[in-house]
């Protein structure tokens, strides 16, 4: 483990913990993390290890049902606390739905905000055969923890399994791109190339960033770069969302072949794909043992946020038409001290307009 | 003067006093009621007790002022509770006495009565009501009188409504220090069902949803029982928060919109008044206009939600398509526009706004539904203190 890194890995359940190790496999050295979970048998991690709601649950998990697992992360959530000092950004990445990861997510990313620690949440959603209940469950916790996270990433299964059909396989892969996609965030900031984008300056990135979008790709070959371009640009991944982009967060990942006029395609490709009103960061990996010939791709797109954010609301208010109010504006209002009022996982003291991402035509 | 009967209602948006009187052989009648805003209660819920007193020590000057009016004055020493809050909870609860083969008679019945009402509420819990439902004579079950009928085993199904012990106790506690004794707490949406609804209504099946402030009470009947009751917590209140989150106002503003110009179904209103001016918080700020399309948005997302968890609690027991004589919507959230026509979509049922039939004296208030829990508390009042003495109606109960 790198205790002095300012980022932690933080995976939230089985199948948090299982994106975590993807990552930690991936990167390939020590990196800050932990994990957290209802399930002791999940403790491999040794001293990584933070279990939730031991006294509520014994060690034996949450059965898959999200309000105990909410209620058992009520309870301990503190015990994360001795893995978050000195930590200035936490990346989470989780599984909503069900267990431990729909239930205890939240109270994991509400504790991290209530130390001033920013988060930038990776989140899977269910597929939609595992049925409208836990299709439900994660829709209803989804706007909390857009409401208590700085940046949030929600990615459907159905969309990350790339047309696999055998279930393991399936999941495998999901998993893998997800884990493959973190990792290369990691790089970027712990691994920086000559475009150097630190904790700080991504911290600063997330803080008001709101809920995005996220793809990433590798290509390779003379055109690599138009080709990266292209293939970021029809991603489905980047498409799901209605709402504007207001900020871009890219990555170059390559060998110590990456041509300045490969960074100006990339750069060029995606301001003019998502509008060049867009705030715009880019950073590079250089990684020959890596990514020699190859080159990767990673792009993160904010709805909200970025360099515009301050001047488009006024008094709290986003001028013309906007999905969601401004942050800060979201949550329970009057019924911050009062007790919860639940529905099938959901938050009913949070405005239905928000919890369904109903979009307002002011 | 005859009988006279008091309930209270600590609402999260107001509290509610009101007064009825029993002349023999005459209907009963409210004569006199008055209200005012709550303060210390979210959700149906007391948050200060010191608040809620000074609420109920405010409505009690304001009933007597209203008394003085009219000519009249009793001073107010007890009355009934209106209870509401997501608290509120029903559960099946069965007793059954053997026959032996023999027929069934009024002991057997009675003995099946005692039983039921023998089975402890759990613990923490006050019971407001017990209601008779159906009997089941071995395997012949939804029996609504086996008088006469030979079996082995009679078991009477019962509901038990009850509430949290110290919610109820806060409320008390708030009442004593304004002076005034609770005699008795009552389920609002259960009252309310029997100041609305007719005889025949129940036994062809009705729904009455009492939509409070800080809550949503149902009372659900099938069969001429009441078959299932219970509370949402989500209310008004929750689409004045809706409001005041989307637009950025204060809650007063909110409520504003809501009462006098947010519609609960979209598109309704002519397109010249497709925009609402919204003064400014202060003197400082000025007023603005937000899209009237938009804040119905905000109110049809809500109200739409809370009746598909109406449909889909009534739906997983079974009793949505016994409803058969319709829903009646009470209490203040009936005033909202359109509430109506947005409740038959969704519940998909035959809609009305309930004005109690079981006491006279709201009949010139332009919106009684509203006070449908309290008259219904009235009505139960009464119908328990018939058989005492005129005396004690007067003197013993509820006046001091």
């Amino acid at each position: 483990m790198n205790g002095d890194s300012p980022m932690l890995l933080l995976g939230i359940g089985t199948a948090g913990t299982r994106i975590a190790r993807g990552v930690l496999r991936a990167f390939g050295e020590n990196l800050r993390y932990a994990v957290a979970d209802t399930d002791a048998s999940a403790s491999g991690d040794g001293d990584e290890f933070v279990l939730l709601g031991g006294d509520r649950l014994s060690g034996r998990g949450a059965g898959g049902d999200i309000v105990s697992a909410r209620l058992a992360a009520e309870d301990s959530i503190q015990n994360l606390d001795s893995k978050l000092e000195g930590v200035r950004l936490a990346v989470v990445v989780t599984c909503l739905g069900g267990g431990t990861g729909g239930g205890a997510t939240l109270e994991a990313v509400k504790r991290l905000s209530a130390l001033g620690i920013p988060s930038i949440v990776f989140a899977t959603l269910p597929f939609m055969f595992e049925g409208e209940d836990r299709q439900r469950n994660a829709r209803g916790v989804m706007s909390m923890i857009e409401d208590a996270a700085n940046a949030t990433f929600f990615l459907p299964l159905d969309k990350l399994v790339c047309g696999a059909d055998v279930m393991d396989e399936a999941m495998r892969r999901a998993t893998d791109t997800v884990a493959s996609g973190v990792t290369l965030f990691w790089r970027l900031v712990e691994k920086p190339g000559y475009i150097k984008l630190d904790a700080d300056r991504i911290r600063r990135l997330v803080q008001c960033a709101g809920r995005g979008r996220f793809a990433a790709v590798t290509t390779q070959g003379p055109d690599r770069a138009a080709e990266a371009v292209d293939a970021l640009v029809r991603s489905e991944m980047l498409a799901t969302a209605q709402a504007p982009v207001r900020s871009v967060l890219c990555g170059v990942l390559a060998g110590n072949d990456l041509r300045l006029s490969e960074i100006g395609t990339i750069a060029d490709g995606i301001q003019q794909a998502f509008g060049e009103h867009v705030s715009f960061d880019l950073g590079t990996v250089n990684d020959e043992a890596t990514f020699s010939g190859r080159l990767s791709v990673v792009a993160m797109l904010f709805e909200s946020g970025g360099r515009d954010a301050g001047a488009a609301s006024v008094g709290g208010v986003m001028s013309g038409r906007r999905q969601r109010p401004a942050k800060g504006t979201l949550g329970r209002g009057r019924f911050n001290n009062a007790e919860r009022t639940e529905w099938h996982g959901e938050d009913l003291d949070v405005p239905t307009f928000i919890r369904h991402s109903i979009t307002l035509d002011f | 003067m005859g009988s006279l009967y008091a309930a209270l209602e600590i609402g999260t948006t107001r509290t509610v006093l009101a007064i009825a009187e029993a002349e023999a052989g005459k209907r009963l009648r409210m004569v006199c009621h008055a209200e005012i805003p709550s303060s210390g209660v979210r959700k149906s819920q007391i948050l200060s007790i010191p608040d809620a007193t000074q609420s109920i020590r405010s409505v009690l000057r304001e009933i007597e002022k209203k008394q003085d009016s009219l000519g009249s004055r009793v001073t107010i020493g007890n009355a009934f509770l209106v209870v509401s809050g997501q608290h509120v909870l029903a559960t099946h609860a069965e007793g059954q006495t053997l026959v032996g083969g023999s027929r069934v008679g009024p002991a057997e019945m009675n003995e099946a009565a005692r039983l039921a009402r023998q089975i402890p509420i759990p613990k923490g819990r006050e019971l407001l009501d017990i209601v008779d439902q159906d009997y089941a004579l071995d395997n012949r079950g939804g029996l609504s009188d086996p008088k006469g009928m030979s079996g082995n085993v009679l078991k009477l199904n019962t509901l038990q409504i009850h509430a949290d012990a110290n919610r109820v106790q806060d409320a008390r506690s708030a009442a004593d220090g304004a002076h005034l004794e609770i005699c008795e707490p009552v389920f609002a949406a259960t009252c309310a069902a029997d100041a609305v609804l007719e005889e025949h209504e129940r036994k062809n099946g009705a729904l009455v949803l009492d939509l409070g402030g800080g809550s949503t009470g149902y009372a659900a009947y099938a069969n001429g029982y009441l078959a299932s009751a219970g509370v949402i917590g989500v209310g008004g209140d929750h689409v004045t928060n809706d409001i005041a989150a989307a637009f950025q106002t204060t809650n007063m503003q909110a409520e504003e919109l809501k009462t006098s110009t947010a519609s609960a179904e979209l598109g309704t209103y002519p397109a010249e008044s497709s925009r609402v001016r919204v003064g400014g918080v202060s003197t400082l700020m000025d007023s603005r206009t937000i899209s009237r399309r938009a804040l119905d948005t905000v109110v049809n997302a809500r109200m739409k939600e809370t009746f598909t968890i109406v449909r889909e609690t009534l739906e997983e027991q079974d009793l949505l398509h016994h409803m058969h004589a319709g829903c009646v919507l009470v209490g203040g959230g009936a005033n909202l526009r359109e509430v109506e026509s947005l409740a038959e979509k969704e519940l998909g049922l035959s809609v009305r706004r309930g004005k109690p039939v079981g006491i006279d004296g709201l009949e010139r208030e332009k919106d009684p539904w509203s006070y449908a829990a309290v008259a219904g508390a009235l009505i139960y009042a009464y119908r328990n203190d018939e058989g005492r003495s005129f005396l004690d109606g007067i003197l013993g109960r509820f006046f001091k």
